[in-house]
């Protein structure tokens, strides 16, 4: 999940910063773990955190378009 | 990661917080970065979850836990109650001195009615909780007798 995180934003995850996040993300529901694999636990994203995420997204994708076309106007 | 240097990074969080997620979180420190850049940001990240705790879900301490019983209306209710007489008690005790009436006056019948209001939500409590938790009803219950026996304790000592 680090280096997937990496490849996605360039930016390296601490271990106790991505479990901070998993916590919180659980707590609100939007993340279930999923039967352990060994010693490592996955974790898979809910309904109700889809929702959210594509809120979120949808958020950033006008905030995106209208900052762009701005910068453009300058 | 070292396993030991793992196992003492993970231990520096609270206990609430490594019973859910220290096993996976030890085999992540294994299989990562040994480096003091991690070490660090692990160590400030269980210093942050001691200082503010993750809550809700499954960080939620167990509902027989004693904080969760204690927290129910009828746990905490005879305690404010027999608190509230002594404190009745006292402030009479301060504001006029050890007076012996032979009519009783209106804090004595509230204290009465405090004392006496709570044994029903006693025993509510007990027939409750002690065969779903007896050790920690058996906690509450005892706080209840202190906090009784508090309350009565300048009654009977000053002879009110």
């Amino acid at each position: 999940m680090i280096e997937d995180i990496a490849g996605l934003c360039g930016t390296r995850l601490g271990p106790g910063t991505l479990y901070g996040a998993i916590a919180r993300l659980e707590q609100q529901g939007w993340i279930e773990p999923l039967p352990p694999d060994e010693r490592r636990r996955p974790y898979r994203i809910t309904g109700e955190g889809l929702h959210v995420l594509r809120a979120k997204l949808t958020t950033l994708q006008q905030f995106t378009k209208a900052g762009l076309r701005r910068l453009e106007a300058l | 990661m070292n396993r030991v240097v793992a196992h003492l990074l993970a231990r520096l969080y609270p206990r609430a917080w490594r019973e859910r997620y220290g096993v996976e979180f030890e085999a992540l420190l294994q299989n990562g970065r040994g480096d003091l850049r991690t070490s660090a940001n692990v160590l400030w990240s269980a210093l942050g979850e001691h200082i503010v705790p993750t809550r809700g879900g499954n960080m939620d301490q167990p509902a027989n836990s004693f904080g969760a019983i204690i927290k129910r209306p009828s746990a905490f209710l005879p305690l404010a109650m027999s608190l509230t007489a002594l404190a009745m008690v006292l402030g009479y005790v301060a504001r006029y001195g050890v007076v012996h009436e032979t009519d009783e006056g209106t804090v004595a019948h509230l204290w009465q009615l405090l004392m006496a209001g709570q044994m029903p939500i006693v025993a509510f409590f007990a027939i409750k909780w002690l065969p779903r938790s007896p050790k920690q009803t058996l906690h509450v219950l005892a706080l209840h007798a202190g906090a009784a026996l508090a309350s009565m304790a300048p009654v009977f000592f000053l002879n009110l």
